[in-house]
């Protein structure tokens, strides 16, 4: 197996994980926990298939963002505007996920789990990369949402450190009552905060039915969800941070598939390592990073 | 001449309870007003009314002479009010300069412009003589110069009206002289400041008029120079105050309680106490003065087992506790009433016998395998209301809808339940009424001339007069004064609290 | 005492409303498919209730939510969020498979015992490993026992169709090819059915329905975790942990001692979860084992309001809506995935709805409360 490929396929798996650990960063940082990723991502890939099946790629994905800033808007209101429990309200949107997605599917496809197959964008070629013999196949076939996330990594670092949008997103993350009393409109930014997230979890599902396998199946996000979680927390809630734990964990997702086609060990133990991996990132690193203040905490008013 | 801020008739009701009643004031452009009244007086609705946080049910507001409508901080601060709250809203992990500038950014295009601000700021602090570093964490400042970013929050939002909600409370003596430097300064300035405190020479010292409430009504105003300080705590009392409180000779006994060069560490592994020793003995109470956060709350943590200890010991009638567990350690017969009584003290969404039984729930006394013994946690939990006065309306009712004296209440009950031999009292009277606080103090000096140790810690440096038999005075982690009351003057306490120079001016 | 009434009416009534609103939202999700979402509701009851059979059917689909509607909320009271109950009741399921088949000549009267025991020390043991980790390591742990549920999908996935694999299967004709599943479990080792018992009192229960004793079981399990809770010390301390560590540690509780045992306790209830299934229907264990009770018990612990009454209605009123769509299925072609809309929806619409209506009992009773005091209460810092 060449480095190149498994450089490439490391890349590629890391993009959907990159992507949502981007929006998580966004969420997190003006406080509110979001394990409705998962289910974002799922919505993603179905209303992704869906949309490039009957319009084409483009409109899918950007049904696929639609669909992803729709479940933020249910976990917003839950969470930012009747102070729910984050994690609640998260998990009860991956279910919503789960079950409107194979309803949808049935209704529209007659398939409960997958939708037939489905046009993606088209890949650009670095003019050129035919000649290089061992970069070809990180040169060749890019999706240009591959190009757009690791656009925007430093685009994330500027808003969220640069920007007047940025400091009252922290600010508004790490102390919503004084924030408040400085005019900062907290509500706003929690749900912007949480409707990014949506945006970029719909597109990483997206990204992964049209882009990466083709078609919408049943079950194909694999907790992919949470495992950008994990990544976020990883790069302590950063953009760069979240880039360097989304490779780390890309790479172990294609290493798993490049041990299947010639290994002893039964292919069901090499599915587990990204899981493992993510359960050994958390357990060496969590405790030395520093989430937001107010992470997590639903914002009241009058309650001092 | 037009009055900064005239408020007429401001009713504020809260279910059960008139904060505000029927208010006037009228505070003159470029004075400094003192508002004054004990805790609960009404003086804190009265300025969130002001800030925009409350809504008054009745009444208007003039400023500068124009009719108000505050609905919110951001309108309080456009009609040129700001607000420096008692319990500082900063950010810790932000810089200085971003917390002055959050919400009011000086933008270059969609980023901000923080030369810009960082002018604009400096000039701030040259023009009132501010020192302090913007590009300093404020998890990293002093508490003095985390107030110094609050004022210049509001100034640089260009407020005209400053408000400060008992902006002493924190500080040291001489953080105090500072401050009222700074605030004079302000008002050569043309800056009107409202000041709120219950802490009468302070507000003798700086106010130019005075004007004092009482269960949400204005019972009076005063000019410093014509009225005593005794005539203003009646006023605000209501009733005249025991500052003295009467205090029984004791021939303290054994020693109880002994701390030897105690080391402890916080998480973070800085040093937290750097080798403390003391020793507290039957029928004395030794009290902990210092300005909040020296160590105090770690001292009184290691004592009850809470925090590890990192070196040197502590004895409980000349046992060495160390690795014991807090449950140990209470059954040593060892009480602790915490600073912080929501969050260490009580569990709040519980019931009142639930708390009152709590930490002796295995006890053979409410305890039979398996089950709990229902009725005599009931039963104690009725006679200890009926001792300690406790306004509930049933045994079965949350803690947390009781009132913050009746909630304290619970505590003491459940602590001196057992007949400790060592009790340690963390800011026992921490927002409690005057009723609350002479309760709590009784009970203390009770314990004392039962003979036991008690160990006080407290911010309040009159309460900690008054009541201890020895005080020493802790500063970055280490006691670096003791003496009697009454040895030494208020002015060398505070050189003390700010970390003066060492040295022992006890006898002993 | 009005008050009071009135408060216990509206905690009542908070799941009904819950119910109503989650009905209401997934009737648009009916109309976007062309159908007459009365006509689906009613066909669910009418299905549902047509005859005794049906609701013994009900309580058989509700069996398997009670056990996890309990662990998950011996969890939340602790303030924890057990969401690996999914993977602890397949790997409950699987050991007691295991032991199940494995151990030959028992008497049933010892070998059911050790099977049941045999799944509650599964789950135990994979609820170890994440509350060690939130203990030890600050590892939230609704991340850790997510990652868990998909470890367990393929460790189970792994015993089922490599090392474990029934290979003695008979081919009908030699036709066709085996199923992936493991062997068939003894005699011994399964739960027997309620019908017989059932028929004694005159209910006649045909021999389709499934209907088995772990039922009264979990309804014996929940009693038995209400006295824990509310009157044992463990029960005390894990209530007084799970709303404020800080206090229960400093009048002498260990929280972190709290947090093991109730989590691992949670973990044994959530073994006990698939043996309904496994030790009452299937008598074998499949790749194609019923997933998704673990997540379904949060709707149920949730709709419960963590009460083991309210636990035991919610499970049942869950095995109705199961129950429901498939008869809806059947009848009028509609998705049975409506369901699971519709569960998601209700646990959205239960938790706003508590809030909500707990803040407004907490106006109420601060109001009573000052009634009571007026007077002394002037003075209260608001």
């Amino acid at each position: 197996m060449h480095l190149a490929e498994l450089l490439a396929s490391s890349f590629r798996m890391a993009i959907p994980i990159l992507l949502t650990a981007l929006g998580a960063v966004y969420s997190e940082r003006s406080g509110v926990v979001n394990i409705g990723l998962e289910g974002m991502m799922i919505v993603g890939s179905f209303w992704g298939a869906l949309g490039s099946y009957f319009y084409g790629p483009y409109v899918g994905f950007l049904v696929a963002m639609l669909a992803g800033i729709v479940l933020a808007i249910i976990h917003a209101i839950a969470s930012v505007t009747f102070k729910v429990d984050q994690i609640v309200s998260g998990v009860a949107l991956n279910i919503l996920a789960y079950g409107s997605s194979r309803f949808m599917s049935q209704a529209i496809f007659k398939m409960a789990t997958t939708t037939p197959h489905v046009a993606g964008l088209v890949k650009i070629n670095i003019p050129g990369a035919d000649s290089v013999p061992y970069l070809k196949p990180l040169l060749t076939g890019i999706s240009p949402i591959i190009i757009i996330t690791i656009l925007l990594v430093p685009i994330s670092e500027f808003i969220i450190n640069r920007t007047v949008f940025g400091l009252r997103l922290r600010a508004v993350g790490e102390n919503p009552l004084a924030a408040d009393t400085l005019g900062v409109n907290v509500f706003r930014m929690k749900y912007a905060g949480v409707l990014i997230s949506g945006m970029l979890a719909g597109l990483a599902g997206a990204y992964l039915a049209m882009e990466h396998t083709g078609m919408y199946v049943e079950g194909m996000t694999q907790g992919k969800g949470y495992i950008a979680l994990a990544a976020m927390i990883f790069g302590n809630w950063t953009p760069s941070g979240a880039l360097m734990a989304s490779l780390l964990f890309g790479f172990a997702e294609s290493l798993s598939f490049r041990v299947v086609e010639n290994s002893f060990i039964p292919y069901q133990f090499i599915k587990m390592i990204p899981y493992m991996l993510t359960l050994i990132v958390l357990a060496g690193f969590v405790r030395k990073s520093t989430p937001p203040a107010a992470d997590g905490v639903p914002y009241e008013r009058n309650a001092g | 001449m037009i009055n900064a801020v005239e408020v007429k008739n401001i009713t504020k009701r809260f279910p059960g309870v008139t904060a505000n009643d029927r208010i006037n004031l009228e505070i003159k452009r470029g004075e400094i007003h003192a508002i004054v009244g004990e805790n609960g007086a009404g003086k804190s609705t009265l300025m969130k009314i002001l800030s925009g946080l409350y809504q008054p049910d009745e009444g208007e507001i003039y400023i500068f002479g124009k009719k108000a409508v505050i609905s919110s901080p951001v309108k309080a601060i456009e009609m040129k009010i700001g607000m420096v709250h008692q319990h500082f809203m900063l950010i810790p992990r932000f810089t200085v300069l971003e917390n002055i500038i959050l919400g009011s950014e000086i933008r270059a295009g969609i980023s901000i412009d923080n030369k810009k601000a960082k002018k604009i700021v400096e000039d701030l602090c040259s023009m009132y003589n501010f020192s302090i570093n913007l590009d300093s964490r404020v998890e990293n400042i002093s508490i003095g110069q985390a107030q110094r970013v609050e004022i210049l929050k509001v100034l640089f939002r260009g407020a005209d009206i400053l408000v400060l909600d008992e902006p002493t409370a924190v500080l040291a003596p001489q953080e105090v002289k500072e401050l009222f430097l700074n605030l004079r300064r302000l008002k050569q300035e043309g800056k009107t400041i409202v000041f709120i405190s219950h802490k009468l020479d302070e507000v003798l010292d700086i106010a130019d008029r005075i004007t004092v409430l009482r269960r949400g009504r204005v019972v009076g105003s005063a000019v410093p120079g014509e009225i005593t300080k005794e005539q203003l705590a009646r006023m605000m009392v209501g009733k005249p105050v025991l500052i003295d409180l009467k205090k029984r000779e004791t021939d303290p006994g054994e020693v109880l309680l002994s701390v030897k060069n105690l080391r402890v560490k916080d998480p973070g592994g800085k040093s937290v106490l750097n080798g403390i020793s003391f020793e507290v003995k039957g029928g004395e109470i030794f009290g902990i003065a210092g300005i909040e956060g020296n160590g105090q709350k770690e001292l009184a943590e290691a004592i009850i087992g809470l925090v590890n200890i990192d070196s040197g010991s502590i004895k409980i009638r000349n046992i060495d506790i160390k690795g014991l567990s807090v449950n140990q350690i209470r059954k040593m017969k060892v009480a602790y009433i915490p600073e912080d009584r929501h969050k260490n003290g009580l569990v709040l969404p519980m019931k009142v016998w639930e708390n009152e039984i709590m930490g002796f729930q295995r006890d053979d006394k409410f305890y039979k395998k398996p089950l709990l013994k229902l009725k005599s946690a009931q039963d104690f939990t009725r006679s200890k209301i009926r001792e300690y006065s406790i306004s509930v309306s049933s045994i079965n009712q949350a803690v947390e809808d009781l009132s913050g004296g009746n909630q304290q209440k619970v505590i003491l009950a459940r602590e001196l339940s057992e007949n400790p031999d060592v009790i340690i009292a963390s800011q026992p009277t921490r927002g409690l009424d005057i009723g609350a606080t002479e309760f709590v103090h009784e009970q203390l000096l009770k314990k004392r001339d039962e003979g036991k140790a008690i160990l006080l810690i407290s911010a309040d440096l009159e309460e900690v007069l008054a009541l201890s038999d020895r005080v020493g005075v802790m500063y970055n982690g280490s006691i670096i004064a003791e003496f009697k009351p009454g040895e030494i003057t208020l002015e060398d306490v505070g050189i003390y609290m700010l970390g003066g120079p060492e040295k022992k001016v006890s006898g002993e | 005492m009005n008050n009071r009434f009135k408060i216990i009416l509206l905690r009542l009534l908070s799941p009904i409303f819950a119910i109503f609103l989650a009905a209401l939202i997934s009737s648009l999700v009916i109309v976007f498919i062309h159908q007459n979402p009365l006509k689906v509701f009613v066909t669910m009851f009418s299905f549902s209730f047509r005859r005794i059979d049906s609701i013994a059917i009900i309580l058989y689909n509700a069996t398997p939510l009670i056990f996890s509607g309990l662990a998950v909320s011996v969890g939340f009271r602790m303030n924890l969020f057990n969401i690996g109950v999914e993977g602890q009741y397949l790997m409950g399921a699987f050991l007691a498979a295991l032991v199940g088949f494995s151990i030959k000549g028992l008497p049933a009267f010892i070998h059911l015992p050790l099977t049941i025991l045999s799944a509650i020390v599964a789950g135990a043991l994979w609820s170890f490993l994440p509350i060690y980790l939130k203990v030890k390591k600050g590892v939230h742990e609704v991340i850790s026992t997510i990652m868990l549920n998909y470890i367990s999908f393929s460790v189970i996935h792994y015993f089922i169709a490599d090392l474990l694999m029934d290979k003695s299967q008979k081919m009908l004709n030699g036709l066709g090819s085996p199923l992936v599943r493991m062997p068939k479990l003894m005699p011994t080792a399964l739960m027997p059915r309620m019908r017989e018992f059932l028929n004694m009192f005159g209910f006649n229960i045909p021999k389709h329905v499934y209907l088995n004793w772990f039922f009264p079981l979990g309804i014996l399990l929940a009693i038995g975790i209400y006295y824990m809770l509310m009157r044992t010390p463990f029960g005390f301390e894990l209530r007084a942990v799970g709303h404020n560590p800080d206090a229960a540690r400093t009048s002498g509780i260990k929280p972190e001692k709290v947090y093991f045992m109730g989590f691992i306790l949670s973990g044994a209830i959530a073994g006990l979860v698939g043996l309904s299934d496994l030790l009452g229907y299937f008598g074998y264990m499949d790749l194609d084992f019923p997933r998704n009770y673990g997540f379904n018990g949060i709707a149920v612990a949730l709709m419960g309001q963590n009460s083991p009454i309210g636990i035991i209605l919610s499970a049942i009123l869950f095995g109705f809506l199961n129950r429901g769509a498939e008869g809806v299925q059947t009848f009028l072609n509609v998705p049975m995935d409506t369901v699971i809309i519709l569960q998601a929806l209700m646990i959205i619409s239960i938790v706003i709805i508590t809030k909500v209506m707990n803040d407004y009992i907490k106006r109420m009773e601060k109001r009573e409360v000052s009634k009571n005091a007026s007077g002394r209460t002037a003075g209260v810092q608001l």
